[in-house]
């Protein structure tokens, strides 16, 4: 049976799909990285594993998109062009794969249609299949990516998003293929997408089972997560049932809430008689063996809990948050209250906001409003403005049936009916003007941009400035190892680093003395290269010097007091995402001050006084802690 | 006879001198202000003597040097270059107790410090001059004057200081009102610079380049010359890259130069060693400028290609010896360049780094290579004197070879604390119009753009950057 192959037409790849004896594998490093190492697998690392990789013949290696492109550049520092560009050089037969959110592209929030076609055009320079999703399965969000894709002759994949529950039966979910198949043509690759790992294996099995009924040349690709242990069972009955491509990942990397491992899936299906084409089992154990011997360098990075989940059949979070949730727990505090959240309240959440699927952004804004109800004991009495946005129809149509009345009048008071008719639905997003946004980041950068550059700053304006100005700044540090970039606690007297810059050039650092003169400043000397380098850094800002987020510690009834007076303070650790008042400006109750985001989620803070905007405590880009200055209003 | 020979100076020269006077089976005798404490000569002279707390002024004070001269026995002073080097008190005064001044007599660095008379007697010995005038009449006399100059010669002049030197009290004149307008005001500041209000036009030389030769003469009158320099890469009239031969294509040419050099000096009834610069136009006309009296800060350049130590021959011509090789003997090999690296930042209007510790010091080395230096690792520069730091020379036998020699130990040398010269020097030699010595004293103000480099640019540093970040925070802050 024959590989298939970068380069081939999408007509040519599918004919050998529908042929396949057998079963292809994509290689879900991406998705493997995002749920167990928080995103932070390094080009370093998946270059080393690249030959080996490329050997193995998988369908494709799923390296891009979701939030990793995001990731590159604001953790990872990495251009995630010049990352498909590398990889290419050592993978020139493996096609690569992405997933798309739709409307939300590799963000959060909707985006304008000539950003998502200028976007979906320019990654689909680089990206083979696109695998595309929305977190509502609300179709018209991904018409604009699924003619992109297509336009740029590139295997399209949409994805219908799995989950379960009594609305969650074969027919919906045939009916919502069906739907797909309407807008696309035949011509794709369906995508069940179980990224919480939800259902068992019969549960699986039937419902490919049921697409396959009604459309008998469709070929099925098989997304899951093994959050449970049990996805290989899951894989197992979607090849019985005539799935054509499964996802699984490399076994020395895998852990708890990604795909499962590779070899164990091919396995078990050699034993029922279905054969994995085109894939060599030496080379998938050559890849462990390469990646075994990082695993060590990413440690801080893995999740703070360890072991299957198999609750997650009530919680549902997906994989990809799964690691990041506890994170948050720990960090916030809260993680005595992770049962109660997980068992109860997420489950009843789930339900109340009409048991849609949990997936970007859609688990963010589950688990953000369970945790609110929780911490604030009064439920939904803090709702995010995602929240809102989602209960006012803004992402899509509610799959199964809208909230329950006293929700939306808990939230939005009430008038609630009249809000929801005069503001409910989706707006039309106008179109950004691309030229001015082209200026603008002239402008930021004092260069022309790139049309790639373009491109991740529509969508990551902030984040993608930082990251040009950080490349300017430090070069292309993709080269290092992370052993290095992820190293905690410095490094010995005398240690040497080696390194071959993105040019060719190899260098070699040993690590020198560090010292502090009368001024505090720091001094760190390097030899680079046998030259002695000396670089200096001020000492940074305690809490109790002052600087622009300061700290304090305030009660949430504190800071609500607080706010009543006109002294808006953080009510939770995040970033400032957009400041929407100058010093000096006049504002009424009800206008909008700033905004802030944490975990994917913006929030507005509105002013709760007529007044005028006596000091501004942050700027775009800042974080600040919680009871952190922001504004005030007097 | 062992003798004392005092060093009436600070810095690389200081110990350039120290080091012929050594070498000559002499003593040195190392002189210095307060601020010098930490300096090198002090420590590389057989005997040092305290001036002063300074800073600037002892060094300058006749009486304090002369006393130092007697009271450790010393029989002669080099001046140096800059200091009390062209003052004719200084020399003056050497020659009334009996020290010798290692350099002209009194009487011809008066003169030629003079710039009319200067001017005068160039002009009686047939030397071709940039149209001038002489100083200027007093009030609104020299006014009319100048006026009357100008109306037949055009503009733009310089109007210069008659006691300036090394490059101030010079300002260029555009027009007529200007020129009513600066003439109180360049008196008021050579009053105030020089203690002496003179001034006097010249014609400008519209970017002319900068070559001079080197003259050396004994007390019988014999004089020689070791050959051309061009300096005509300058900042602001002060010099930063200096290349021995000229590269004037033109060899009948230079040797017009050169020996109309040793004219000049011939006429000035000159003694010891000297520089006479000329100004050379686009069309190759070239134009007596001045004598300086002294040895050069670029001396080096000239030592590289024709193989004497000029500094050695001045010691031995000031106690009397006869210059031991004539014209014929001196032959000019290959092509040295020297650049002096500064602790300045180009990059801020080449502003002083001074008050800074030199905490790495490497300096490169191998064939055909000279540093004259006087910093070490730990070395505090004092904010009180000039930034140079070191001199780098470097002698190769062709263009080429001379250029890559110099980017090499350019490249290879490594002072961190202060902020050098030595990357926009990088930038410079690479120059197509440096390299293909096509230029003059326009150099800079025509390639301002060499000024924009980027400190630590190369990309392995700027990883190394990364790596001391993690390094001092303990972690990667752009990771977590």
């Amino acid at each position: 049976m024959e590989r298939i192959v970068h380069g081939m037409s999408p007509s040519e790849a599918l004919a050998n799909l529908r042929q396949a004896d057998g079963y292809y594998v994509t290689n879900t490093a991406r998705d493997l990285s995002q749920s167990d190492y928080k995103n932070r697998i390094l080009l370093h690392t998946d270059l080393l594993a690249a030959p080996a990789r490329e050997e193995a013949g998988f369908f494709s290696l799923e390296i891009t998109g979701g939030a990793s492109i995001h990731v590159d550049m604001l953790r990872k520092q990495v251009d995630p062009f010049l990352k498909l560009e590398l990889l290419r050089e050592k993978m020139p037969n493996t096609m690569f794969q992405t997933l798309c959110r739709g409307i939300n592209l590799f963000g959060y929030r909707p985006y304008p249609q000539n950003v998502i076609r200028m976007v979906v055009s320019e990654y689909a320079k680089y990206v083979d299949v696109w695998r595309v999703f929305d977190f509502l399965n609300h179709v018209p969000n991904m018409v604009a990516v699924f003619e992109e894709v297509q336009k740029a002759g590139k295997i399209l994949e949409p994805a219908v998003c799995f989950s379960t529950g009594p609305e969650h039966t074969d027919d919906f979910y045939v009916k919502k293929v069906g739907e797909i198949l309407d807008v696309t043509g035949q011509e794709i690759v369906l995508c069940i997408k179980n990224h919480g790992g939800l259902g068992t294996p019969k549960r699986i099995g039937d419902l490919v089972n049921a697409i396959m009924q009604k459309y008998p040349d469709l070929v099925v690709h098989y997304h899951g997560h093994n959050t449970d242990g049990n996805d290989v069972g899951r894989i197992t009955a979607a090849v019985q049932a005539g799935a054509k491509i499964v996802d699984a990942s490399d076994h020395a990397f895998s852990g708890f809430y990604g795909p499962p491992s590779i070899l164990s899936a091919v396995n078990t299906l050699n034993e029922y008689g279905y054969q994995a084409i085109g894939l060599k089992e030496e080379a998938v154990v050559e890849t462990s063996e390469v990646l075994r011997n990082q695993r060590q360098y990413y440690d801080y990075f893995e999740s703070q809990f360890k072991g299957f989940d198999p609750t997650v059949q009530t919680h549902k979070l997906p994989g990809g948050a799964a690691g990041s949730s506890f994170e948050q727990a720990t960090k916030g505090g809260f993680l005595d209250k992770m049962p109660t959240i997980l068992h109860d309240e997420l489950p009843k959440v789930q339900k109340e906001l009409g048991n849609y699927w949990s997936v970007t952004p859609g688990s963010q804004i589950l688990w953000t409003t369970a945790v609110a109800n929780i911490q604030a004991g009064d439920r939904y009495a803090n709702a995010s403005w995602d929240l809102k946005n989602l209960l006012l129809g803004k992402y899509g149509p509610f799959p199964f049936y809208q909230p329950a009345d006293w929700i939306y009048e808990k939230i939005f008071g009430s008038d609630w009916r009249q809000i929801l008719e005069k503001e409910g639905g989706m707006d039309q997003i106008e179109d950004m003007d691309i030229e001015q946004e082209r200026r603008d980041l002239a402008e930021k950068l004092g260069y022309q941009p790139t049309e790639q550059q373009l491109v991740n700053y529509l969508q990551h304006p902030n984040d993608a400035v930082a990251f040009f100005k950080f490349e300017e700044k430090f070069g292309k540090v993709y080269v290092l190892p992370p052993s290095v970039l992820f190293r905690r606690g410095g490094f010995k007297l005398g240690e040497t680093i080696q390194f071959r810059d993105h040019y060719g050039k190899e260098h070699v650092v040993e690590i020198g003395p560090k010292q502090h003169d009368e001024t505090g400043t720091a001094h760190v000397y390097l030899n680079v290269d046998h030259h002695e380098r000396r670089y200096e850094f001020e000492p940074e800002v305690t809490e109790s010097s002052g600087g622009a987020a300061k700290t304090v510690q305030l009660s949430k009834q504190e800071i609500e007091e607080l706010a009543r007076s006109g002294d808006y303070r953080a009510p939770f650790g995040a970033n400032v995402c957009e400041v929407s008042v100058r010093v000096g400006d006049e504002v009424k109750a009800g206008d909008q001050l700033l905004i802030l985001e944490a975990m994917k989620m913006q929030t507005p803070i509105k002013s709760e006084v007529d007044g005028k905007v006596e000091s501004l405590a942050v700027k775009v880009g800042d974080a600040v802690k919680p009871g952190g200055e922001l504004v005030t209003v007097k | 006879m062992k003798k004392k020979i005092l060093v009436a100076n600070r810095g690389e020269i200081a110990l350039r001198l120290i080091r012929a006077i050594q070498e000559l089976g002499h003593a040195a005798v190392a002189v210095y202000e307060t601020p010098d404490n930490e300096a090198l000569h002090i420590r590389t002279a057989d005997e040092a003597v305290w001036l002063g707390d300074g800073p600037r002024c002892d060094y300058l004070d006749i009486d304090k040097v002369i006393r130092a001269a007697k009271k450790t026995g010393a029989c002669a002073i080099h001046p140096g270059y800059g200091f009390l080097a062209e003052n004719p008190d200084f020399a003056k005064a050497c020659e009334d107790h009996g020290i010798i001044f290692i350099g002209p007599p009194s009487k011809v660095i008066q003169a030629l410090g003079d710039k009319v008379t200067a001017r005068k007697i160039m002009q009686d010995a047939g030397i071709p001059l940039v149209p001038g005038t002489t100083s200027l009449a007093p009030g609104d006399a020299g006014v009319a004057e100048a006026v009357e100059f100008c109306r037949n010669h055009g503009y733009p002049v310089m109007l210069k200081a008659t006691a300036g030197g090394g490059g101030r009290g010079i300002r260029r004149i555009d027009d007529e009102k200007q020129l009513k307008a600066e003439i109180p005001v360049a008196r008021d500041e050579a009053q105030a610079a020089f203690g002496n209000d003179a001034v006097f036009l010249e014609k400008l030389v519209i970017n002319p380049k900068h070559i001079e030769v080197q003259v050396i003469a004994d007390q019988e009158g014999t004089t020689v010359h070791l050959g051309s320099r061009d300096c005509s890469i300058q900042r602001r009239n002060q010099k930063l890259i200096e290349i021995a031969p000229s590269l004037i294509p033109d060899q009948a040419l230079v040797d017009r130069i050169c020996d109309t050099a040793v004219q000049a000096a011939k006429a000035a009834g000159y003694f010891n060693a000297g520089t006479v610069e000329f100004l050379v136009d686009k069309d190759y006309n070239f134009y007596f400028m001045e004598i300086n009296t002294r040895v050069q800060v670029e001396h080096t350049v000239t030592e590289m290609v024709t193989g004497i130590d000029i500094v050695r021959t001045q010691i031995k011509l000031a106690l009397g010896k006869k210059l031991a090789f004539g014209q014929d003997d001196v032959k000019v090999r290959g092509y040295a360049i020297e650049v002096r690296v500064n602790a300045e930042d180009p990059q801020n209007n080449f502003m002083p780094e001074g008050g800074k510790t030199v905490a790495v010091y490497r300096s490169p080395g191998g064939y055909g290579v000279r540093l004259d230096g006087f910093a070490y690792q730990g070395y505090t520069i004092p904010e009180v004197y000039d930034s140079l730091l070191v001199k780098l020379t470097v002698h190769g036998f062709s263009w080429n070879e001379t250029v890559d020699r110099l980017r090499r130990c350019l490249n290879n040398f490594v002072i961190v604390g202060p902020k050098t010269t030595i990357p926009f020097y990088l930038r410079v030699i690479d120059d197509p119009d440096f390299k293909g010595g096509d230029f003059n004293t326009s150099f800079l103000d025509t390639h301002d753009y060499l000024l924009e480099y980027e400190d630590f640019t190369s990309e392995g540093n700027k990883l190394a950057h990364l790596i001391a970040e993690i390094h001092y925070r303990q972690q990667n802050p752009y990771a977590v």
